[in-house]
């Protein structure tokens, strides 16, 4: 596949929250404000594509192991996703204090997410990484991440709003960062913000994809 | 906290899977019956309280002493992965049948976010080297306690008549869902009222 249809890919059709089933911890835990699914999202896309790229680069220069399916390949996989992400850590926690402690022990975990874990560890390619294969991975990389922030965007805006009535965003002058919705917020459906309402959407979301998948299949049928 | 106020809170009360949401993977998406869940909860158990001992003594004698909390991720990861491979290693040796029959994946189990939650938990608890290891146990056995009720639900669902748009995963993730709701029961103050001083 190319570039463009690969991301396309990993935010609809190849979904890896919705369709695919991968990555379903953090979309059920850190769903409960629409801020937090924002900056897990963009953890993710991060460490996935920074340690896609490392990985490129390593099998570039033939590094003993890289893209050999072999117990190294693992453990540089594994290396490389967690310093990205300590990385990731470290920022968060200097720019943005209150979001870093809302994502709370969620934040390390995207060092052993599936999406990152399975995306790349099932590559193993013997082909060399010129140019093209490294824009091809990357662009696979993107889109799957995508699809991801696009899955959590959704929960979290079905949770948020229907459980606490409110949407909150980044706070940018003036504005403070929380949208109350008019309605909801006076009587929300709390039960939505506790562990099995993360469950419950997420659940709801993969069986809606699934009806989406079957009704665009008779169409086309 | 006492050793039962510890097992306690990590089997019922804080379970990994049902209040701290994490190793759903495994809960929801493993196809084996009741043997393969036994399996995989015992190796997980023995995987999570020897992961929070050895991530104790790396925060304790490493880590903290040298100023390098930054690197308790990637320390953390590699502590746990290699402790897999060793068990991996032991265990093939040790008792392959049994492996086999039970079809463990220690690798799985090795780097799912579930095993690194635990480690991670336990590492910013400020708990002693005994207390760590009760942690590990008491997720794994709350683990054990998921996994077993997730597969009794699926069983009986495979055979009910259920939206075809909702069955296999969509439904567990929903009965996962509804046992979540079930679990926050299991209150704290309501434990301690059971169990005076834990």
């Amino acid at each position: 596949m190319n570039g463009p249809s690969t991301r396309s890919g990993g935010l609809f059709r190849n979904n890896p929250v919705a369709v695919m089933l991968v990555g379903l911890c953090p979309a059920a835990a850190v769903t409960g404000r629409v801020i937090d699914a924002l900056w897990m999202s963009a953890g993710l896309i991060l460490v996935l594509l920074l340690t896609r790229l490392s990985l490129e680069i390593l099998k570039a220069f033939s590094f003993p192991g890289s893209g050999t399916g072999h117990m190294t390949d693992w453990l540089s996989l594994l290396f490389l996703a967690s310093c990205f992400t300590a990385s990731f850590e470290l920022v968060l926690g200097a720019f943005a204090p209150d979001e870093s402690a809302g994502l709370g022990i969620y934040a390390p975990l995207i060092a052993v997410n599936c999406i990152v874990l399975d995306r790349l560890a099932g590559r193993g390619s013997q082909e060399p990484a010129g140019p093209g294969e490294i824009g091809r991975s990357l662009g696979q990389a993107s889109g799957l991440g995508a699809g991801f922030a696009l899955s959590l965007i959704v929960i979290s805006l079905i949770r948020e709003t229907l459980g606490s009535g409110t949407i909150t965003l980044f706070p940018i002058g003036s504005f403070g960062g929380t949208i109350a919705v008019g309605g909801i917020s006076l009587a929300p459906a709390r039960a939505l913000v506790y562990a099995g309402g993360g469950l419950l959407c997420l659940g709801y979301l993969a069986g809606a994809a699934r009806l989406v998948r079957r009704v665009k299949g008779a169409e086309r049928a | 906290m006492s050793l039962l106020g510890i097992i306690l809170t990590f089997s019922l009360v804080d379970n990994i899977v049902l209040s701290r949401l994490l190793g759903i993977c495994p809960c929801v998406g493993s196809p084996g019956g009741m043997r393969a869940t036994a399996g995989t909860s015992a190796a997980t158990a023995l995987l999570m309280s020897l992961s929070a001992l050895a991530a104790w003594a790396l925060e304790s004698f490493l880590l903290r002493p040298l100023g390098l909390e930054f690197l308790r991720t990637p320390a953390f990861v590699l502590a746990v992965a290699g402790l897999a491979g060793l068990l991996d290693v032991v265990a093939r040796r040790a008792v392959p049948q049994l492996l086999r029959a039970a079809g463990i994946p220690l690798a799985g189990i090795a780097v799912n976010c579930a095993t690194l939650g635990v480690v991670l938990i336990a590492a910013k608890g400020g708990f002693t080297a005994l207390q760590s290891l009760v942690v590990g146990l008491a997720a794994g056995g709350g683990f054990f306690i998921a996994l077993t009720l997730l597969t009794a639900i699926r069983e009986r669902l495979e055979v009910e008549k259920v939206p075809e748009w909702l069955r296999g995963l969509p439904l567990h993730l929903i009965s996962a869902g509804l046992l979540a709701y079930a679990f926050m029961a299991f209150d704290r103050a309501f434990l301690s009222r059971l169990f005076q001083g834990w």
